[in-house]
């Protein structure tokens, strides 16, 4: 390959300056001009028919423009499943559906006029666990379930509730179980937690009564799926509906589908014209929005004296609330790996995604692996210690390498995961006493005036898939200042895309890095992208802008050839010039070549296309597929952690992640996508749960009772970026923003388990959990979530 | 009911009539249209609105904008001087220590009330000045470094 120049390299964000400076405007953040302000009404019933809407006294409060209800947005979206109607129709599903809208002159008026509406509802029985929607008997939470207009491959079999049922079958369980010298078999629980993006969720809209156009502002991280939502929805062609990005203040999958665009829409069919701004405060972003998926998950394994896996079996439980957003292609992205990243011959996996009574789950960083994970990783290191094996040597006989038929029969290729199990558990001297720095914990001396602390260590590793088949296009021009810009539908959402895209651009057109822009993102100028979801966008959308840019280039030279009198002569391109390949002294500058031909305003345009082409679903019956995803990302993190055995309370000591991402375009951004990964992983291994009461309340939806990490809570973590390059991604690249969090509290939970010898199978692991864990130990009792390490 | 309030702000001084109820975050926000102080809760639990009130760090949604006439208000705005950043912004860029940005003018406000009363503070001394600052996106840790490298001159 050709010297890199800017791809590979630490460079510094193209987007820090504006947003050091405050000069970053984020959706959050956005005024229009003559705007209203819209406020929700929220359901405070978990499952009711609604029998009566008043909203006359607010009509007629001073400063209303308008007040709607679910009849008077007659419309239901869902991006799998056409569930989810944009305000109540007929009844509520959950504790914080939005239920009626006023828009007002502004806020304060807006919220006091939502006060004025009654509601009167019929309670129904309502459910909060996946696992009791979906038994024999259960009342259905969506009883026209049948009727609603769904993707095709949605299978939701013959249980009550459940909106998609995911089936792999390989071999045959039953078999690998006789044939197994050990059969364990256990469940695990996790809890909803949810993104708790820092800006809170808000949306614009505007409906221009001539034309009819629809125009929403939305810091959504799929405005094209976004687009084609509403357009179905609202039966409006796509050309009707625009969506404008504003900047994202972190979304980490909260801000796909449509939660507040739909009632600012809704709200904007009634405000003649003007636009209206729809914001959500921290509360209603808590119980309104989106939160990634409970789960509750039964494994069971066969397994060989010598460590070999003979079959292994699950049933996952995915708790989708209320509406199915993506609850079916979490449960089946989610379900298909949870095996793990292993050769196991006889593979058995059913995946549920039920209704229940809770706020809506939707896609999370990691996307339905941390789950499957915290059950598998965890299982593995208790078949270890039934085998008195290393774990690290239990999965070493195990692990995916090149040319492994994975149970879902496909191929693997460029794998490294071993690696990453080799790295992450030596950053932590696996297999060493306690090799924390002393100055931890005080010393030797202290930790022998603390027997009450106890140390351990753990890791735990995954693999994990991307959205595929996926398109992504991309646009590239140069003026005739030699200056580029991108046209790309990738939203910037934290993650760094803005500053990877511009290094593939400048890359390819051989400028420096100041010399690119990313175009603003507006789906009327930009050309089509699936999603920034999946971590994908490098892989996609790189090797879109990679494409563009290289069309862009060649039609550079096509215009150079008469100017630089070249015929036959080979041409090449670096330093923002075009030369002659023997004569390089015979050059000229690329804004030039642009500026000649098309003069000042020219502007010379390449475009490209990527998809995956040979990407193909999965098979219905057997959830098998030869190229399941474009590429798989693969991962190890490894902790060390201290117990504290009076108090339960957990700490991190130290903690490794070693994470392959094929090739880093930029390594500062890699560790920085590691790190904030990790920090998020550990928050949801240690203290992260929405609390969900007996009557589907959540009772923490405040920063101050639903703890983050902070900056006083965290380890010392160690990045580790591995490079085992994907022969068909941009110069190598795989992806790696979701993985960050997926191993992180199954490799805490086995350093836990280390340290105190017992099992604890339900996350979050807080001090109160792992108190009574030990004290359970202690008294050799047992409960349901803890299972006695033998 | 609206009364007439004072502000003096990043060196300006603003004559505004306003609701008394009224939070400096949103006054400055929507009235002054600086949106660089976020508003991440509005109840004084995320640190994203953090400005400074001669000199110390104050959540601005907690603040009301009628007690503060008397008050020198630092925000985010108002860091780099004469269009030259400052050292915290050069090496909060220089580090990677920014992601999707939205925690990060609290947590700048936060660090220039250290670095003004403790231009070397120890590592422990910058996470307790950070604590009642959130970041979801960055682990903190890369913020921890631009710390470092701020105070140790390299910054600049
Ligand atoms: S907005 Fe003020 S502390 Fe969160
Ligand atoms: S950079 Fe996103 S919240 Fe801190």
């Amino acid at each position: 390959m050709e010297q890199l120049t800017i791809v590979g390299k630490p460079v510094t964000r193209v987007d820090a300056e504006e947003k050091v400076t405050g000069e970053a405007v984020y959706g959050y953040d956005l005024v229009l001009p003559d705007m209203l302000y819209g406020k929700a009404l929220f359901s405070p019933k978990p499952h009711a028919r609604i029998k009566r809407i008043n909203t006359e006294e607010a009509k007629q409060y001073p400063g209303v423009v308008a007040v709607i209800t679910g009849k008077d947005a007659p419309w239901t979206h869902g991006e799998s499943i056409k569930d989810k109607p944009f305000l109540a129709q007929d009844k509520v599903r959950y504790i914080g559906e939005p239920v009626a809208a006023v828009a007002a002159m502004d806020e304060d008026t807006a919220q006091a006029a939502v006060r004025l509406i009654e509601v009167e509802y019929e309670d129904l029985p309502a459910y909060f666990s996946p696992e009791e929607a979906c038994k024999p008997g259960a009342i259905p939470i969506h009883e026209n379930f049948a009727s609603y207009r769904k993707f095709d491959f949605i299978v939701p079999g013959s249980m009550p509730n459940v909106c998609e049922h995911f089936k792999l079958r390989t071999g045959d369980v039953e078999k690998g179980f006789r044939e197994a010298d050990l059969v364990l078999e256990e469940r695990y629980y996790v809890p909803v937690i949810q993104h708790a993006a820092i800006e809170p969720h808000s949306s614009h809209a505007q409906v221009d009564p001539e034309s009819g156009r629809v125009t929403i502002w939305v810091a959504n991280d799929a405005p094209f799926r976004a687009l084609h939502e509403i357009s179905e929805a609202l039966g409006l062609s796509q050309e009707k509906i625009r969506f404008i990005n504003p900047l994202q203040g972190g979304g980490f999958g909260s801000k796909g589908g449509l939660k507040v665009e739909t009632i600012a829409v809704a709200l904007a069919y009634h405000t003649k014209g003007k636009p209206v701004r729809v914001k959500f405060n921290r509360e209603e972003t808590f119980i309104s929005t989106l939160t990634r998926h409970e789960a509750v998950i039964h494994i069971k394994s066969g397994v060989k004296q010598d460590g070999t896996l003979a079959a292994r079996q699950m049933t996952l439980y995915w708790g989708a609330g209320a509406y199915a957003e993506k609850s079916p292609t979490v449960c089946i992205r989610g379900s298909l790996p949870a095996p793990g990243p292993y050769r196991i011959p006889h593979v058995r996996v059913d995946g549920y995604a039920a209704y229940t009574n809770k706020p809506v789950a939707g896609s999370f960083r990691g996307y339905g692996i941390p789950q499957g994970a915290w059950a598998c990783e965890q299982h593995m290191d208790e078949i270890a210690k039934k085998l008195r094996m290393d774990p690290v040597e239990l999965r070493l006989k195990n692990i995916f390498v090149d040319g492994d038929l994975a149970y879902w029969g496909e191929q693997l290729h460029s794998v490294g995961l071993k690696e990453t199990l080799i790295k992450a558990t030596q950053a932590i001297e696996w297999g060493k006493p306690p090799g924390f720095p002393a100055s931890q914990l005080g010393g030797e001396e202290a930790r022998r005036l603390k027997p009450n602390i106890k140390i351990g260590k753990g890791f735990a590793c995954i693999s994990k898939p991307t959205r595929t088949p996926t398109t992504s296009k991309a646009g590239v021009l140069v003026n005739s200042k030699g200056e580029i810009t991108v046209l790309a539908g990738t939203v910037e959402i934290g993650q760094g895309c803005s500053t990877i895209l511009s290094q593939v651009a400048a890359e390819e057109l051989k400028v420096p890095l100041d010399k690119v822009r990313m175009a603003p993102l507006d789906t009327d100028m930009i050309p089509f992208d699936a999603s920034t979801t999946s971590s994908r966008s490098t892989y996609h959308m790189g090797n879109a802008v990679r494409r563009a840019a290289i069309d862009a280039r060649e039609k550079l030279m096509e215009m150079a050839r008469p100017m630089l009198e070249a015929k036959n002569e080979e041409l090449a391109c670096s330093n923002g010039k075009v030369y002659l390949k023997d004569q390089p002294q015979m050059a000229l500058p690329i804004g030039d070549v642009v500026r000649r031909k098309l003069g000042n305003d020219g502007i010379v345009r390449g475009d490209a296309s990527y998809t995956y082409e040979i990407g193909k679903d999965l098979d219905l019956e057997t959830g098998h597929s030869d190229h399941a995803s474009a590429f798989y990302m693969y991962a190890t993190q490894a902790a060390e952690v201290a117990v504290d055995e009076e108090t339960g309370r957990v700490r991190i000591l130290r903690m490794s992640a070693a994470h392959d991402v094929g090739k880093a375009i930029n390594p500062l951004n890699c560790a920085a996508q590691i790190e904030g990964g990790l920090a998020m992983g550990i928050g949801s291994a240690l203290h992260e749960e929405m609390v969900i009461d007996s009557q589907g309340k959540v009772r923490n939806p405040s920063f101050l009772d639903y703890h983050l990490v902070t900056s006083l809570d965290l380890p010392e973590m160690i990045p580790i970026i591995v490079e085992c390059p994907e022969p068909e991604g941009p110069y190598g690249a795989k992806g790696l923003g979701e993985p960050g969090l997926a191993p992180t509290p199954a490799a805490i939970g086995n350093a836990v388990a280390d340290a105190i010898g017992v099992r604890i199978c339900d996350l979050p692991l807080n001090p109160e959990r792992v108190y009574w864990a030990i004290q359970q130990k202690r008294a050799k009792g047992s409960s349901r979530w803890l299972t006695e390490v033998a | 009911m609206k009364i007439p309030v004072t502000l003096k702000v990043n060196g300006e001084t603003y004559d505004l009539v306003i609701a008394p109820y009224r939070t400096l975050l949103d006054v400055l926000r929507e009235e002054l249209q600086l949106t660089g102080s976020k508003k991440g809760c509005d109840v004084g639990d995320c640190g994203a609105c953090t400005v400074l009130l001669d000199g110390k760090p104050v959540n601005a949604c907690l603040v009301l904008a009628a007690t503060v006439q008397d008050s020198d208000i630092l925000t985010i705005e108002g860091l780099a001087q004469n269009g030259k950043l400052h050292p915290l912004q050069e090496a909060f860029i220089k580090e990677g220590a920014v992601q999707c940005g939205f925690c990060i003018p609290g947590i700048l406000m936060s660090l220039k009330a250290l670095l003004d009363e403790n231009p070397s503070p120890t590592g422990e001394e910058v996470k307790a000045a950070m604590a009642g600052n959130l970041c979801r996106c960055t682990g903190y840790s890369k913020m921890f470094k631009a710390v470092e490298s701020a105070t140790s001159g390299l910054g600049r």
